[in-house]
C-alpha cells in the first residue's frame, strides 16, 4: 500500500520537470469513444501532486489506525481505486475522460462512506449517493450542451459569440451544479456534513481533504478554461462581460457557501463533524478566489492563485485535522468535543500538529492559510475596484466575518479539546498514537509551514507558468509577493479576524449560543429528502392509477362479454324454442305458451342444477382439511365442467320428451302434470352434484372420465325417468287420443271466447293457413330427422366415439377454414400483384 | 459510390441452419440429452460465426443478397445482408448462442425441453430471416413466423400465470401484425415490390394521405412489438412469465426487432427525406419521449425483479425509437448501436435476475436483502450491468445514450435531452437500490433462508460473465472497427447519403 502510494507521488512528482518544460504534457488511449486523452499542464500538476502527497500520508497513518478495523483490504482497494480516478479527474485532458473518472471517483467512493456499516453511515451514504448520481447527470448535460454551444468536449474555451444567452446559462449552471455537489457548494452541499465524519479518520482526510477538490478543481476549469473568451483571438467587451456574469455567480455562491459553512460548523459538538461543515465552508474561499478571477477578466491572476493555492493549503490542513482528531478518538474513542478537555499534556505532539493546522486553517501569518486568504482577499477587494458594485462590498464583509467564524470554531475546538479540564480521569492507554501515525501529521504539518514561508514557490513555481501558458498577465502575483505578503494591512486584518472570532467565542460559550439549531425545514436538506420523497409517492401514484386504469378496461371487457354470452343465450334459446315449434307443429295458444314456459323452466332448472353443484363442490372442499384454494378453485371448474354436461344432456332429453308428448297430442296432460313433475325432479339435483363432485375428483388426479360421465348422465336420465313422470297422472283420467288439429281447433275456440268473433274468425282463417302450412314443413322435418336421428341414435354408439367424431370434425372444419383463408389472402394477394403489374 | 453487391448463399445458410436444427434436434433428443446438447451447440455456433463473418464485408459496404422464389415477376422473397442487418443479425446470433450456453445447464430439471429447443432454433432461423430480409415480403413472413413461434417459449411453465401472459401476447401481437401486414400491402398497392435498400420504396410524390396511412400502420404495428407506451401491455407480463434465458432473449432482441423493424421501415421504406417532408416524426418522437419517462417511472415501483427489467426495457427501446425519430445520423447511430448494447447488457440483467430466482429463491426486490454475501458473482455482474443500463463510463451503456444526446443537439431538440437524462435518471432510482439493498441491506433471519443458497454454478454463471464483459468491452472497444458502432455508422452513411 506503502511502496503503491509512495511511487504514485514519486511519479507526480516526476511531472514537475516535465511541465516545466512544456506546459501541455499529454497522452491519449485509444478506448471508448474516440480516445481518453490526458494532459498535465501546472494546474493540474499541482493537483495532482498535492493528491499523491496527502493519500501517501493518509496511508501511512492509516495503517496503524485501521489495524483493529475489519474490512481493511476492502479499504485499501478501494483507495487505490478512488486515488486513480482522482489522478484521471485532474490529468484529464477532455471533457468525456473527466467525466468519466469523475464518476468512477463519486460512485467509489460510496464504498468510503458506508465503511462502518452503521445505521448512521447507511444513511449518510444514501443521501451520499443520490447527490453523487444526480451531480454525475447535471454535468453530462453540461457537456452535452457545450456541443449544442459549438464546443468540441476538449479543456479549451467554448466559442460563446452566437449562442443563445439561455443555452450558454443552462450550460454553465448544469457544469457548476454538477461539480459544485462534489465540492459542497451550497446548495448541494447537504451529503457533505453527513458523509465526511461517518467515514474512519484517514477516509475522512481523503474525503474532505481531497475528494472534494475535484469537484473545485471542475468548477476552475469551467470558469478559467471553458467559459472564458479565446484572450489571444478577440478580446471583445461583451465576451468579458458574458464570463463577468459567470464569475460574479459563482463568487457569490462561494460567498453563500462560506458564510452558511461556517454557521453551521458553530452549532457543532462533534469535532469531526465540525471540521466537515468547515469544509463546506473553506471550499466557499475556493470558490471566491476562482470567483473573482473570472469577474475581473485578464487581470484576475490573484484570484486564480488564490483560489487554488486555498484548494492546495485546504487538502494540507484539513487532512491534518481530520487526521489529528482521528488520533484523540483512536486514544479516547470519543468524538464529542464538549466531553474532551486537557489533552495536550497526554498527547503533546498530536497537540503541536493541531495546533499547527489550525493555524493554518485560521490564516496565522507564516501559515500557508494566511497566504491564499489573503490573495483571495485582494482578489474580492480587486473585483469591487472593477465596477463598484455594491454588493461586493457587502461581499467583503461577509468574507472578513466568515474568517472570524473559523478562527472562532478553531479556538472552540483547541480550546475544548486539548486545554481546559478534562470531564474525567484518562486511562493510561490516552497518549500519542503510534509513530506511523505521528510521521503522517508530521509530514503535512511541516507541508503547512513550507508553503506558509515560501508561498513563491507555488505562486512562482506553478501558476505564473500556468496562467501565462494561457496569455494571461501574470503582474499581479508578483506584485503581491513584492507589496502585500505580510505586509501590515494584511497582518491588521487577520487580527481583525482573531479578533472577532475570540469575542463570538467568548459570547457564544457565555450565552451558550452554539446549542441553538434551527427546525428542520430551515436546511435545504430537509426539502431534498421531501422531494426525493414526493418523487416516490408520485411514481408509487402513477403506477397505482395506471394499474387501476388496466383495471377498469379490463372489467368492462370482461362486462361486455358477459353481456354478449348471455344474449347469445337468450336467442339460443329462442331458436331452440322456434325449433321445437317448427319440430312439433303449431300449437294452440295454450300449448305454445306451455312450450315455451315448460323450456324456460327446463332451462332455468339446468342453471340451478349447475349452480347446486358447484355449491355443493364448494362447501365440500372448505369442510376439507387439505384446502388448498388454487387446487380447489381447479376442482370447482372440474366440477361445473361435468355437472353441465350431465345437465345439458338431461336437458336435451327431457325437451325431447317433451317435443314428443306435444306432437302425440299428450300437450294437455303434460301441461296439466308439468308443475307437479318439476318439483319432483329437483329432487334429481344431488345426485347430478355427487356424480360431478366423485369425478371431478378422479379427473384432478388425472383419469380420463369420459366414459363415466356419460354412463352416470345415462343412469340418471333413467332414473330420473321424465316421460314416464310427465304420463304417470294420464294412468287415472286418461283423455281420448285427440287428432292435432282438433285440439288446436279447441284453442283457437277459447280464444274466440275472450276477443271477440269477427276478429276471430279471420285469426281462425290465417291460423289455419299457417297450420296447414307448418303441418306439412312439420312433417318433412319429421321425416328429415327421423332419417338423421336413425343414422346416428346416441344410445347405440359409443358416447366416446362421438365425442372424438365431434372432436376430429371441429378439427377439420377449422384447419379447412384455415386453408381457405391462407388461400383466399394468397389469392388476394396475387390479384393485386397482377393488377399491380398490369397497371404499370 | 455504389454498393457492391455479391450473390451468396451463406445468408440463406444462416437461416436455414437453425430452422433445420430444430427438425432434427427433438429427433436426436430421444437417444441421450448429450448428443442434443451438442447438436445444439454446434448450429448455434455455427450461425453466430456465420453472422460475425458478415461484418467485416458489411463493413467494406458489400451486400450480399440471396433469392429465394419468384412467386410472380412482382412478389419475390429474396435475402440482402446489409450494415444495418447485419449489426442486427450478429447481436441475435450471439446473444442466441449465450442463452443456449445458459440455458442447457440452467433449464435441465425442466419439463419438455425438446419442446423448448425446437423452438428455440426455429426462433433464430426465423430472427436471421427478420435481420437479413431484403424486401417487405420476406421481412413480413419472418417477423409474423417469430412472433407466432415465440409463443409456446413464454408460455413453456404452463402455469396459469404464464398461460394468460401467453395469450395477452398472442393477442397483442396478432393485432401488431395485422397492422404490418396492412401497411406491407398498402405498400405493395401503390409502390410495387422493391428491394429494401437506402432512400426508400416511396416517393415523396405520392399520395401524402396515403403515405400518411401506411407510416402509421407500420408504426402501430412495429410500435406493439418494441413496446411502445399505449401498445406495451404485453411486455411487463410476457417476460416475468417466460423462462429466464427466454426472457434475456426476449427482452434483448425480441423487443428490439420492433424497433429494428421501424428503423428498416424508417429508412429503407420511406427514407429520410419522404419522413421529413411528411412530417410525422416528431409524434413519433413525442411518443418515444413518452414511452421513456413513463416506463421508468412505472418500473419505480415493480417489486419483481424480473417485472422491473421488462419496464426498463420498454423504457430503453423508447430511446431506440426516439433516437430513429431524430431523422438526424448522430441519433440514428446512437439509436442502432443501443439495439445492440441494451441486448447484451439486458441479457446478463436477465441471466443473473435467473439465477437469483433458482439458486436463491429471490424473486422479489424487497428479498434481495444481502444476496449479495450469499451470490457474490451474480450480484457483481448484475451490478456492472446495472450500471450499464444507467449510462455511466466507460460501460457500454453510455456509448449509444452519448451519441444519441450529441444527436439530439444535432437535430435542435434540446427538451429531449431531459427525457435522455430523465430516464437514465429514473433507471438509476429503479436500478441502484437493488444493488444497494443487495450489498448492505440485511439480511432474512435464518430461518427465513432457502437451503441451498449458495453461488450459483460455473457453468452458468459462465454465459452471464460474457454478457458482462461484453457490456464492458462494447463500451470501452467502441471505436474498433468491427464493433456495433463502427457498423451502425455504415448502415446510417449509407442512409444519409
Amino acid at each position: 500500500m506503502l511502496a503503491v502510494t509512495a511511487t504514485t507521488m514519486l511519479g507526480a512528482a516526476a511531472l514537475v520537470p516535465l511541465v516545466a518544460s512544456n506546459p501541455r504534457v499529454g497522452a491519449e488511449i485509444p478506448v471508448m469513444i474516440g480516445r481518453l486523452t490526458f494532459i498535465a499542464d501546472p494546474f493540474g500538476m499541482v493537483f495532482a501532486l498535492f493528491s499523491t502527497f496527502v493519500w501517501f500520508c493518509a496511508t501511512l497513518y492509516s495503517l496503524d489506525y485501521l489495524s483493529h478495523h475489519e474490512r481493511h483490504d476492502l479499504y485499501h482497494c478501494t483507495s487505490l481505486v478512488v486515488l486513480g480516478s482522482m489522478l484521471g479527474v485532474v490529468l484529464a485532458g477532455d471533457l468525456v475522460t473527466l467525466y468519466l473518472f469523475f464518476e468512477a471517483l463519486g460512485l467509489v467512493a460510496f464504498l468510503f462512506v458506508i465503511h462502518t456499516r452503521t445505521a448512521e453511515a447507511s444513511r449518510a451514504s444514501v443521501t451520499y449517493l443520490w447527490m453523487t448520481v444526480l451531480g454525475g447527470f447535471a454535468l453530462i448535460g453540461g457537456i452535452f450542451l457545450t456541443h449544442a454551444l459549438g464546443g468540441d468536449v476538449s479543456l479549451a474555451p467554448i466559442p460563446l459569440h452566437d449562442s443563445p444567452e439561455l443555452l450558454r446559462w443552462t450550460t454553465f449552471a448544469l457544469f457548476v451544479l454538477g461539480f459544485g455537489v462534489k465540492a459542497g457548494m451550497v446548495p448541494v452541499h447537504v451529503w457533505l456534513p453527513d458523509a465526511h465524519p461517518v467515514a474512519p479518520a484517514s477516509a475522512s482526510a481523503l474525503l474532505s481533504g481531497v475528494m472534494i477538490k475535484a469537484g473545485a478543481y471542475g468548477i476552475f476549469r469551467t470558469v478559467s478554461a471553458l467559459f472564458r473568451p479565446e484572450v489571444v483571438t478577440d478580446v471583445s467587451e461583451q465576451l468579458w462581460r458574458a464570463a463577468a456574469g459567470f464569475g460574479l455567480a459563482v463568487l457569490w455562491l462561494g460567498i453563500a457557501t462560506m458564510a452558511i459553512g461556517v454557521v453551521l460548523a458553530l452549532g457543532q459538538h462533534e469535532a469531526k463533524r465540525m471540521l466537515a461543515y468547515h469544509s463546506v465552508s473553506q471550499m466557499g474561499f475556493i470558490l471566491v478566489g476562482i470567483g473573482a478571477a473570472g469577474y475581473i477578466g485578464p487581470e484576475g491572476a490573484m484570484g486564480t492563485a488564490g483560489g487554488l493555492f486555498h484548494a492546495v493549503n485546504h487538502a494540507l490542513f484539513k487532512s491534518a485535522l481530520f487526521l489529528g482528531v482521528g488520533a484523540v478518538i483512536y486514544r479516547t474513542g470519543q468524538g464529542d468535543m464538549y466531553r474532551l478537555g486537557g489533552l495536550w499534556r497526554r498527547m503533546p505532539w498530536t497537540f503541536a500538529f493541531m495546533l499547527v493546522a489550525a493555524a493554518g486553517i485560521t490564516g496565522v501569518p507564516l501559515f500557508n492559510g494566511f497566504v491564499s486568504k489573503c490573495l483571495i482577499h485582494h482578489a474580492l477587494e480587486q473585483a469591487y475596484d472593477v465596477q463598484r458594485l455594491a454588493s461586493l462590498d457587502i461581499a467583503e464583509k461577509i468574507y472578513v466575518a466568515t474568517c472570524g467564524g473559523t478562527a472562532c470554531s478553531f479556538i472552540k475546538l483547541i480550546g475544548l479539546v486539548f486545554l481546559g479540564k478534562p470531564e474525567h480521569e484518562y486511562g493510561p492507554e490516552v497518549t500519542d498514537p503510534p509513530p506511523r501515525m505521528l510521521a503522517a501529521l508530521a509530514l503535512l504539518a511541516a507541508a503547512i509551514v513550507a508553503l506558509g514561508v515560501r508561498p513563491g514557490l507555488l505562486l512562482n513555481g506553478v501558476f505564473e507558468p500556468g496562467l501565462r501558458a494561457w496569455a494571461l498577465p501574470t503582474q499581479r502575483i508578483a506584485y503581491y509577493l513584492d507589496v502585500y505578503f505580510l505586509s501590515p494591512a494584511d497582518l491588521m486584518s487577520v487580527v481583525v479576524a482573531f479578533a472577532i472570532g475570540a469575542t463570538v467565542y467568548v459570547v457564544g460559550m457565555r450565552f451558550s449560543l452554539f446549542h441553538i439549531h434551527a427546525p428542520a425545514w430551515v436546511g435545504v436538506g430537509y426539502w431534498y429528502h421531501a422531494s426525493a420523497r414526493g418523487f416516490l409517492a408520485c411514481s408509487a401514484w402513477v403506477g397505482d392509477s395506471y394499474d387501476a386504469y388496466l383495471e377498469a378496461v379490463s372489467r368492462f371487457l370482461r362486462n361486455t362479454l358477459i353481456g354478449a354470452r348471455s344474449m347469445w343465450r337468450m336467442i339460443e334459446r329462442d331458436i331452440d324454442h322456434l325449433a321445437v315449434i317448427v319440430a312439433t307443429g303449431m300449437p294452440g295458444i295454450k300449448g305454445r305458451h306451455f312450450v315455451r314456459t315448460a323450456h324456460a323452466a327446463l332451462d332455468k332448472e339446468r342453471e340451478a342444477t349447475v349452480r347446486y353443484a358447484v355449491t355443493k363442490a364448494h362447501a365440500w372442499l372448505q369442510s376439507r382439511e387439505d384446502f388448498d384454494a388454487r387446487r380447489s378453485h381447479d376442482t370447482l371448474e372440474a366440477v361445473r365442467d361435468i355437472a353441465a354436461y350431465m345437465t345439458r344432456r338431461q336437458h336435451g332429453q327431457r325437451t325431447r320428451t317433451l317435443a314428443e308428448m306435444v306432437r302425440s297430442g299428450e300437450a294437455e296432460a303434460a301441461r296439466r302434470a308439468f308443475e307437479h313433475v318439476m318439483h319432483e325432479i329437483r329432487a334429481y339435483r344431488s345426485g347430478v352434484a355427487h356424480t360431478a363432485i366423485e369425478l371431478a375428483e378422479q379427473r384432478m388426479s388425472g383419469l380420463d372420465v369420459i366414459d363415466q360421465i356419460s354412463e352416470a348422465a345415462e343412469r340418471l336420465s333413467r332414473e330420473e325417468g321424465f316421460d314416464r313422470r310427465l304420463r304417470t297422472p294420464l294412468e287415472h283420467e286418461r283423455p281420448t287420443r285427440v287428432a292435432l288439429h282438433d285440439s288446436l281447433g279447441a284453442d283457437a275456440e277459447r280464444v274466440t271466447d275472450t276477443v271477440g268473433r269477427w276478429r276471430a274468425r279471420w285469426f281462425g282463417h290465417a291460423e289455419r293457413a299457417v297450420r296447414r302450412s307448418i303441418e306439412i314443413t312439420r312433417l318433412v322435418v319429421e321425416s328429415a330427422t327421423e332419417e338423421h336421428s336413425r343414422w346416428a341414435i346416441p344410445q347405440q354408439v359409443d358416447p366416446r366415439t362421438v365425442l372424438k367424431m365431434r372432436r376430429r370434425i371441429q378439427r377439420y372444419a377449422r384447419d379447412t377454414s384455415l386453408g381457405v383463408a391462407a388461400i383466399v389472402l394468397f389469392f388476394l394477394v396475387v390479384v393485386v400483384s397482377v393488377l399491380v403489374g398490369s397497371v404499370r | 459510390m455504389e454498393d457492391a453487391f455479391v450473390h451468396s448463399a451463406l445468408p440463406l445458410l444462416a437461416v436455414l441452419l437453425p430452422i433445420v436444427g430444430a427438425g432434427i434436434v427433438p429427433a436426436l433428443g430421444r437417444g441421450s440429452e448429450r448428443v442434443r446438447h451438442v447438436a445444439l451447440l454446434t448450429i448455434c455456433s455455427a450461425t453466430a460465426v456465420l453472422a460475425l463473418w458478415f461484418v467485416p464485408g458489411a463493413l467494406a459496404g458489400d451486400v450480399r443478397e440471396a433469392y429465394l422464389l419468384r412467386v410472380t415477376p412482382q412478389i419475390w422473397l429474396h435475402l440482402r445482408v446489409d450494415a444495418l442487418g447485419v449489426l442486427f443479425g450478429a447481436t441475435v446470433a450471439v446473444l442466441w448462442l449465450i442463452v443456449l450456453i445458459y440455458s442447457i445447464p440452467f433449464m435441465t430439471d425442466s419439463h419438455r425441453l425438446r419442446r423448448f429447443y425446437s423452438f428455440l432454433m426455429l426462433c433464430l432461423g426465423c430472427m436471421m430471416g427478420v435481420a437479413y430480409a431484403g424486401n417487405l415480403l420476406t421481412f413480413l413472413i419472418f417477423y409474423e413466423l417469430f412472433s407466432i413461434l415465440t409463443y409456446p417459449l413464454i408460455v413453456h411453465e404452463e402455469t396459469p400465470a404464464a398461460l394468460a401472459a401467453g395469450t395477452k401476447y398472442i393477442v397483442y401481437i396478432l393485432i401488431g401484425g395485422s397492422l404490418v401486414l396492412v401497411g406491407v400491402v398498402f405498400t405493395f398497392f401503390i409502390a410495387g415490390e422493391q428491394t429494401l435498400a437506402a432512400g426508400g420504396v416511396l416517393s415523396s410524390d405520392m399520395d401524402g394521405g396515403a403515405l400518411r396511412a401506411i407510416f402509421w400502420c407500420f408504426i402501430a404495428g412495429f410500435g406493439v412489438k418494441a413496446a411502445l407506451v399505449p401498445l406495451h401491455g404485453w411486455v411487463p407480463d410476457a417476460h416475468p412469465a417466460a423462462p429466464a434465458p427466454f426472457s434475456a432473449i426476449l427482452s434483448g432482441v425480441m423487443v428490439a426487432a420492433g424497433t429494428f423493424g421501424i428503423a428498416r421501415v424508417v429508412f429503407q421504406v420511406f427514407g429520410v427525406e419522404v419522413l421529413s417532408q411528411l412530417g410525422v416524426m416528431p409524434y413519433v418522437a413525442a411518443l418515444a419521449a413518452l414511452t421513456v419517462l413513463f416506463a421508468a417511472v412505472l418500473a419505480v415501483n415493480q417489486d419483481g425483479i424480473k417485472r422491473r427489467l421488462a419496464y426498463s426495457t420498454i423504457s430503453q427501446m423508447g430511446y431506440v425509437t426516439l433516437g430513429i425519430s431524430l431523422l438526424g445520423p448522430g441519433a440514428a447511430v446512437g439509436a442502432l448501436v443501443h439495439i445492440t448494447n441494451h441486448a447484451f447488457m439486458k441479457g446478463a440483467l436477465f441471466l443473473c435476475a435467473g439465477l437469483l430466482s433458482k439458486h436463491a429463491g429471490i424473486r422479489n426486490v424487497s428479498e434481495i436483502s444481502g444476496a449479495a454475501r450469499r451470490m457474490p458473482w451474480t450480484m457483481a455482474m448484475f451490478s456492472i450491468a446495472s450500471l450499464g443500463m444507467i449510462g455511466t463510463p466507460p460501460l457500454a451503456g453510455f456509448i449509444g445514450k452519448w451519441y444519441l444526446g450529441l444527436g439530439i443537439l444535432d437535430a435542435g431538440r434540446p427538451f429531449y435531452l431531459i427525457v435522455l437524462l430523465g430516464g437514465s435518471l429514473i433507471a438509476a432510482v429503479y436500478l441502484l437500490p437493488i444493488i444497494y439493498r443487495a450489498y448492505f441491506g440485511q439480511p432474512p433471519s435464518a430461518s427465513a433462508r432457502c437451503p441451498d443458497e449458495r453461488e450459483a454454478p460455473t457453468s452458468v454463471l459462465a454465459p452471464a460473465l460474457i454478457t458482462t464483459l461484453l457490456t464492458i468491452v462494447l463500451g470501452l472497444a467502441a471505436t474498433v472497427p468491427g464493433s456495433p458502432l463502427s457498423l451502425a455508422q455504415q448502415a446510417v452513411d449509407s442512409f444519409f447519403r
